[in-house]
């Protein structure tokens, strides 16, 4: 409830405005060598990091599109992919 | 009792009298009373019997503290009725009593204490095991406060509030005030909160002088009125905060006043920044019976007579550690009242201008001095007064006891939002240590107590809170710092943690009637912690949510543990800090459903309409629900249904068909133009999630329709399934813009060919073919030839500003035919028969696309388009233990048994999806999810209704479809 999401269309907005897309995971895997461990492993399997993660949204209340941020969960703060990068460099 | 009225402070109306019930009899009070201020105006000085000893309470903080107001009103148990505005006609009951307020049959368990100690029910009722059920009955009987009537009814109007800001200042005191005038000085944006009526704070209900010529009261007028006129400050008063949370959300309710639209209200503040200036509650004082009605604190019993102009005694005492016990000793001398004495805990410190003031009136004062038990079985009568040693006590007569240990930082607003706070040697109060982002603290909660401290603190506060809207420069902000740091610094404050008394009948929690012997009991048992002390005593778990226990537990706990200041560890408070009625967590019930363009006509036409998903839907035309003239109509004759509320979207672009392959099981690229194609979409584990039709209206350009029920999420699917790829297309909904009229039966060409000029015949219009046409020249139609029902049929597709025209000339040509309405009921029953599925109905969140035995829309070759869903059905396609959809008909001409009923036989099998007795087929029948061996026709199927017993009904499955096996009707 107290959290924000900055839509790269419409800024910083109301968490009640977006839909969880989940956990970014990457592109759809090509499906000629998928078991179905490695599939259900894509589709369910999350890392549910405490701490920084990128991860999807939909501006459902908004201007309808998806877009991820980089979300500290134990914050519930967005932080700036700048700072991702910086911290994984040190 | 007469009021005093002739005081500038006062915040009542004595001359308007304002009516209430109590005990079944009249009362008055007067406009601007408390319900609480108005019982005591009638003579009324015990309000409530305490949760386990049913001890007698009274009013002692003015500020919902402590449970000890705690009444019903209109019908609300638990309501704290120091801080609820009397309102005409309101009916006030006493509660957790057995006989009278007076006198409660239940006071002699206080008696008993003894064989009650800190954690009583936990260590006792659960051996053996076999007393629990029985111990937790007769507990039941004699634990809680007030009781709901099952019967009750919430009334009243409950609204919400999203308001933004760009800072947000909780707390209506000189601090609060301060810093809003700063900020919208600024030029930003401020909302305000003050849980009082007024504006003011510490300062509103003083006489006393705050600076030459001008009293605290007047200060405080002077701030509010230039709030007041303030453009950019939002005011509102009765607000309470109730949580502070990350990203500067503060949540909050706030109580309407006659001229309000609400009587509660919900709100939801987002602000840049946040400033806390909530202010001190004071810290009670533990000794000997602590809680006797007649025992009030300094701030309770100033505003009482200020406020309300009630003289709360005849002969006072004062057991205090602040300087306001002395100006409030001052100010009831003056009114009336006798002071036996003034016993100040502090050895020094005292403003020697107040000292004076005292010496002046010939009041005793007494330095190094304390309260160490009250007298009296339901008031106070006298009380015992020795040194802070425990020597020389000396007793005292009096029927009001100001009793103070100090002032206490209001700190949850800070807390809860995860900011921290650190113990202060100096002051002796927790204090603001470490606060979130973009939030600051102003006033006394930094322990401030100098006048102009406060509202320099307030200002600073404001700087900084601009600094972070960009509003500020660091010059400003560096003036505002140097201001504050001119003022005097946080006096010292009274440290003292408890007279010198044993504590058996000392209460550290008044709403959980815990005691310091119940806390020693906890600390012996093991419990180091003040939060662990609290869950197992339950001190600061009632209604006050710690404001009476929240300061001196830690403190208590530490100084029984022979601990450094450094180490005091405060409890953690939680959200709603006040209570708040669930009533306004809900806020109001709006009715909010879509209507198609149909609505009213069909609604004239007798239309019985019911909420499905978002819309409202005509599902039935007549009072007999089995809807037997609507079925029997489609397919002997014509019938006309709604169908406006389908999902419809037109999607185009380059890689329009690229998006459609991803999410539609089918091969669109071969979908012909004139043509119409079936297709179900899937999720990643293969599940059928929605069916429709697409068409193809020209290059690169598709309109397809969806279930009612997903239309709001189907451009979210589609775009999120495609969201890796760039692909160029774009999406309109037009499930709102288009209306859909479905015009089903035999007679259903004969109608339509009367308002068409192309020709209809079977040969240049077939089955699933798509056509369009103009009516009359102007309105554009898409038609398409389905068979839902499983008779000839259209389905129109016009614009929803023609839809009534349209619908109109189906009717003047379907006049002849007796064309009908026919609704979704009769819909239902008429594709079930047809065995053509509603997903939802005949699928679970489990069910997947070739469980429903729509395998056949599955193309398996296009792996490329990485169609959603298609993984998972490779890898259950041979999975024999799935449930799989069949028909059904019941055994020996018997009913049909109801949606949902269980498939069984040593365990559940499968359920029934849709069932009727169809006047159709003359027999009872279904279709019903079973599992894969109860899947083969012929298979006996038992079935279980709730509440059936041991009775079960009987059916066969059968081929599908149940209804013209061949598909005759709808082709011809
Ligand atoms: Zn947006």
């Amino acid at each position: 409830m107290a959290l924000t999401i900055t839509c790269p269309i419409c800024g910083k907005r109301n968490g009640y405005e977006f839909r969880f897309g989940g956990e970014e995971k990457g592109p759809r895997p090509v499906e000629k060598d998928l078991t179905p461990q490695s599939w259900c492993d894509y589709v369910h399997m999350n890392n549910c990091v405490a701490g920084v993660q990128e991860e999807w949204w939909f501006h459902k209340d908004g201007c309808g599109s998806w877009f991820s941020i980089y979300r500290d969960t134990t914050t519930n703060y967005e932080v700036e992919k700048m700072e991702v990068a910086n911290n994984e460099q040190a | 009792m007469n009021r005093l009225n002739a005081l500038p402070t006062l915040q009542i109306d004595p001359s308007r009298k304002i009516s209430f019930i109590y005990r079944n009899k009249q009362y008055y009070g007067v406009e601007g009373d408390t319900v609480a201020t108005a019982l005591y105006s009638n003579g009324i000085r015990i309000f409530a019997r305490s949760l386990k000893y049913h001890r007698p309470r009274g009013i002692y903080s003015l500020d919902g503290e402590c449970s000890n107001t705690c009444m019903e009103v209109d019908g609300i148990p638990n309501v704290r009725c120091e801080n609820t505005l009397l309102k005409d006609g309101m009916i006030v009951k006493e509660q957790n009593v057995v006989g009278s307020l007076e006198n409660d049959r239940m006071s002699f368990i206080d008696k008993i204490d003894w064989m009650m100690p800190a954690g009583f029910y936990y260590s006792t009722m659960h051996k053996p095991a076999k007393i629990w059920p029985i111990a937790m009955k007769q507990i039941r009987k004699v634990a809680g406060l007030g009781v709901l009537s099952p019967e009750f009814k919430m009334t009243g109007k409950y609204d919400e509030i999203f308001p933004t800001a760009d800072v947000c200042v909780i707390g209506g005191g000189p601090a609060g005030m301060s810093a809003a005038l700063e900020a919208s000085d600024k030029g930003l944006r401020v909302i305000l909160l003050e849980s009082r009526s007024v504006l003011g704070g510490f300062f509103e209900y003083r006489s006393h002088e705050y600076k030459e010529g001008q009293s605290y009261h007047d200060r405080a007028k002077e701030l509010s009125a230039q709030v007041e006129g303030a453009e950019k400050i939002r005011v509102f008063t009765n607000a309470s905060m109730i949580g502070t949370y990350n990203n500067n959300l503060v949540t909050g309710f706030q109580i309407g006043g006659k001229n309000d639209s609400f009587d509660e209200r919900y709100m939801e503040i987002r602000a840049i920044s946040v400033i806390v200036a909530t202010g001190c509650i004071e810290r009670p004082l533990l000794f000997e019976n602590n809680e006797r009605p007649g025992i009030m604190q300094m701030g309770c019993a100033l505003r009482m007579a200020h406020t309300y102009g009630l003289v709360p005694g005849d002969t006072a005492v004062f057991s205090i550690g602040h300087d306001l016990g002395i100006e409030t000793a001052i100010c009831l001398h003056d009114l009336g009242v006798k002071i036996a004495c003034v016993a100040d805990i502090r050895k020094s410190g005292q403003a020697s201008k107040l000292v004076a003031q005292l010496t002046e009136r010939n009041i005793p004062f007494l330095t190094g001095w304390v309260a160490t038990k009250a007298h009296g079985k339901k008031h106070i009568k006298k009380v015992t007064l020795a040194t802070l040693e425990g020597r020389q006590p000396t007793n005292y007569d009096c029927d009001l006891l100001v009793a103070s240990a100090g002032l206490t930082p209001l700190t949850s607003g800070i807390t809860v939002a995860k900011g921290t706070v650190k113990y202060d040697g100096h002051t002796g109060c927790f204090l603001p240590d470490k606060m979130p982002a973009k939030m600051y603290a102003a006033g006394r909660i930094m322990g401030f107590d100098d006048a102009l401290s406060i509202e320099s603190s307030g200002r600073l506060a404001g700087c900084r809170a601009a600094l972070d809207c960009e509003a500020c420069s660091t010059t400003e902000l560096s003036d505002a710092k140097n201001q504050l740091d001119g003022l005097p610094d946080p006096a010292a404050g009274c440290k003292l943690v408890i007279a010198p008394v044993e504590g058996r009948k000392s209460f550290i929690c008044f709403d959980e009637d815990t005691t310091i012997k119940n806390i020693n009991q906890a600390i012996e048992k093991g419990f180091d912690v003040p939060e662990l002390i609290k869950r197992f005593t339950s001190a600061g778990t009632g209604p006050g949510q710690g404001g009476i226990p929240g300061h001196n537990l830690p403190l208590y706990v530490a100084k029984y543990q022979g601990m450094s200041d450094v180490s005091i560890r405060s409890t953690n408070v939680r959200p709603p800090v006040i209570p708040t009625l669930i009533a306004t967590y809900a806020g109001s019930n709006h009715s909010m459903f879509k209507r198609t363009p149909m609505d009213e006509m069909q609604r004239n036409d007798g239309g019985i309409f019911r909420n499905i998903g978002v819309w409202q839907r005509a599902r039935y035309f007549s009072s007999d629900l089995s809807c037997k003239n609507e079925i029997e109509n489609v397919r002997s004759n014509v019938g006309i249904l709604d169908g406006s509320t389908l999902g419809k979207f037109r999607i185009f672009g380059p890689d329009a068909v690229k998006a459609l392959e991803r999410v539609f099981v089918s091969d669109i690229s071969k979908i012909k133009e004139g043509r119409i194609k079936y297709s179900a979409m899937c999720n990643d584990d293969g599940c059928v999630i929605d069916d429709g039709v697409l068409i193809k209206q020209g290059e690169n350009d598709y309109y397809f329709t969806t279930s009612t029920g997903r239309a709001g999420s189907t451009i979210e699917w589609i775009r999120y399934h495609t969201r890796y790829d760039d692909w160029d297309f774009h999406m309109v909904n037009l499930t709102d813009s288009m209306g859909v009229i479905n015009l089903s039966g035999p007679n259903a060409r004969k109608v339509l060919e009367k308002i068409v000029d192309i020709d209809m015949s079977n040969t240049a219009f077939g089955f699933s073919e798509y056509k369009e046409f103009q009516l009359d020249s102007t309105i554009p139609v898409r038609c398409m030839r389905l068979g839902f029902v499983g008779e000839l049929s259209y389905e129109l597709h016009v614009p929803s500003s023609y839809m009534k025209t349209v619908w109109l000339m189906l009717g003047e040509a379907g006049k002849e035919y007796n064309i009908q309405n026919f609704g979704v009921e009769a819909q239902n029953v008429l594709r079930m028969e047809k065995c053509h599925i509603i997903l939802g109905q005949e699928s679970e969140q489990r069910t997947n696309l070739l469980d429903v035995g729509l395998g056949f829309l599955w193309n398996r070759n296009k792996t490329e388009a990485k169609t959603v869903g298609a993984v998972a059905l490779r890898q259950a396609e041979n999975d024999q233990t799935r449930l799989k959809l069949v028909a059904f008909k019941m055994e020996n001409k018997g009913r049909a048994p109801r949606d949902g009923a269980l498939i069984v036989d040593k365990k559940v099998r499968g359920y029934i999806c849709t069932a009727r007795d169809s006047f159709t087929l003359k027999e009872g029948v279904g279709m019903a999810l079973v599992e894969g061996d109860l899947s083969k026709n012929g298979t006996r199927l038992e079935i279980y209704e709730d509440e059936c017993g041991d009775d079960r009904i009987y059916g066969e499955v059968v081929p599908m479809p149940l209804y013209d096996p061949k598909g005759i009707r709808m082709k011809m």
